[in-house]
């Protein structure tokens, strides 16, 4: 299909707000349950002595857990399209079932690693199981139907010369790993360490000591959405939605000419400057990382 | 470890290499009825793979897990179509297809062995089970490959279905990434220090039935309603050993408790 301008404009912009909401609720999928980089701590905990109610979700690493419910999302829209579905119905049904495999992989990764911790005493919560899984399920579906309609999208409309699971796994692996490297770091450092300075940095003395209690009770997985909700999934989406914004804007302005390269080539020299502006205001804020006074006992 | 019975990886290689093959081998004989056994091949596969995982990345692999899930299937799709193909370049004779599953068990072991050998040798990643081990996931992946493939395609024939049934539609990236799914989930899923060879053993068989299941959908469009058939034996395979699965974990796992508070520990 051949657009004009204007419509070219209104798909891109389209498919930035899409990869937006997808990049921030992957985020918070990752936190419900655990995944990825504080997933770690979570692990370590029990060793250390101090259980905890948290989901421990090890379906993977994110990219391959995304990419795995993309890609079945994708096939199964495909499967419905090709059998004359509308297409959102097709992207819906094809969402669900993704998402409801990506639910079951969800359990057998919690029961697996309580399992494996016996000698710790970690004893396996089925109410954590009951509650956590169905909102695990609810993130990634909206996460896949936001993945599936971009790769629709860029199939239908667009008419990208490759199929609709192909392109629904490579936004998987990208949105897993954006989520990974921006908003994890939010949940892993700040909020399981929540009670240590701020910007303390991460010290062996303090692997696994997690902070495990509530504002009121113990704390649960879903306390960490609602904290993460309030900035490391934003920012999760806000990387997403314009990493696919200004890597398709020069080329639907200026087309497949050296001009939207240059554009390109700016647009990466600007975030280089940006990045690095950002990394000196912190370490001028936050100072250099200071020693913990266990850390100075343990090195004596 | 070594007061609790495990299964031998050599008698799960065996049944892994010839558990796949066969199935491989019973899926054109009465098509589309058939094509089933091709992913039954393929969950024998699995298990076997998922075994070889778990003892490669019990040497501390921790977040190498997934990679070498990936990695296995990227030897094993070289290897697949290399085998299934090369034949047809070769000689003229019809009956050759009927090498390309061996041919391509034999590559995908002679890759597994090359980057086995480097990760040892010159990486020197000091892992003595490297090379058997990469060899071994190199080939199930192959095995995998090719029987989830023939599942969908009704037959492993390179160039007369697979492509425009497997390759063409984008399920080869379903087989793929699935596949490798299936295969890293297990380990990725029990690891810890009380991780139970039985309970990975039924979690593998479970993670592949979801790939039959999956594989199932994709059937449909390409197979017509033999795609059902093999989609409800995929659950039904997936709900047998997911029940078994929680069986083993209500058995190990130090206390399953409905709902409470942390017990009071030393620390």
């Amino acid at each position: 299909m051949v657009l004009d301008l204007t419509m070219s404009m209104a798909v891109l912009a389209i498919m930035g707000a899409i990869a937006t909401i997808a990049g921030c609720i992957e985020d918070l999928e990752s936190d419900v349950g655990s995944q990825s980089n504080p997933n770690s701590q979570v692990q370590l905990a029990p060793q250390m002595g101090l259980l905890h109610r948290i989901y421990n979700k090890a379906i993977s690493g994110e990219p391959i857990s995304n990419g795995f419910s993309a890609v079945i999302g994708g096939l199964v829209t495909n499967v419905l399209l090709n059998a004359k579905f509308f297409p959102l119905t097709a992207i819906v049904l094809g969402a669900f079932v993704a998402a409801l495999i990506y639910g079951i992989f969800a359990t057998t990764a919690y029961a697996g690693r309580v399992a494996s911790q016996t000698r710790f005493k970690q004893p396996l919560y089925m109410d954590v199981m009951r509650y956590t899984t169905p909102s695990i399920i609810g993130h990634n579906f909206i996460v896949c139907f936001c993945l599936v309609s971009i790769s629709y999208i860029q199939y239908a409309i667009l008419g990208y010369p490759l199929s609709i699971p192909f392109l629904a796994l490579i936004w998987g692996i990208s949105v897993g790993a954006i989520g990974s490297s921006v908003g994890d770091v939010h949940y892993g450092g700040e909020r399981e360490f929540q009670n240590r300075e701020f910007g303390c940095g991460l010290n062996t003395a303090l692997s696994g000591r997690i902070v495990r209690k509530a504002e009121s009770g113990l704390r649960n997985s879903l306390d960490n959405v609602w904290f993460c909700a309030k900035f490391g999934g934003p920012a999760t989406g806000i990387a997403l939605g314009l990493t696919v914004f200004f890597s398709s804007w020069p080329t639907t302005i200026w087309g497949y000419t050296w001009t939207a390269m240059g554009v390109g080539v700016i647009i990466l020299a600007v975030m280089t400057v940006m990045n690095r502006l950002v990394e000196i205001n912190v370490k001028k804020s936050y100072g250099p990382y200071k020693e913990d006074k266990n850390e100075k006992e343990a090195a004596a | 470890m070594s007061d609790i019975k495990e299964i031998s990886p050599e008698n799960l290689a065996a049944f892994g290499i010839i558990g796949g093959l066969l199935g491989i081998y019973l899926s054109p004989l009465f098509p589309p009825y058939t094509s089933i056994f091709g992913a039954l091949g393929a969950i024998c596969a699995v298990i076997w793979g998922a075994e070889a995982v778990r003892r490669v990345a019990k040497y501390g692999l921790g977040t190498g897990v997934p990679s070498i899930g990936q990695i296995a299937m990227g030897m094993g799709i070289i290897a697949a179509m290399f085998g299934l193909a090369i034949m047809k370049s070769v000689t003229k004779d019809p009956r050759a297809i009927y090498a390309g599953p061996v041919l391509a068990l034999v590559t995908a072991s002679i890759i597994g062995f090359v980057i086995g050998w480097f990760a040892q040798n010159v990486i020197k990643m000091k892992i003595p089970v490297m090379v058997r081990c990469m060899t071994e996931i190199a080939a199930s992946g192959a095995l995998i490959i090719i029987g989830y493939s023939a599942a969908v395609a009704g037959n492993y024939d390179f160039m007369g279905s697979l492509i425009l049934k497997v390759f063409d539609n984008g399920v080869i990236l379903a087989v793929f990434w699935v596949g490798a799914m299936a295969m890293l989930h297990p380990f990725n899923a029990c690891l810890g220090p009380d991780e139970k060879q039985k309970r990975l053993l039924y979690l593998a068989a479970s993670t592949g039935a979801i790939t039959m299941a999956v594989m199932g959908i994709a059937a449909i469009m390409t197979l017509g309603p033999m795609g059902v058939v093999t989609l409800v034996i995929g659950v039904i395979l997936w709900l047998i050993f997911y029940k078994k699965f929680w069986d083993e974990v209500y058995k190990d796992a130090a206390s399953v408790v409905g709902t409470g508070l942390i017990p009071k520990t030393e620390a």
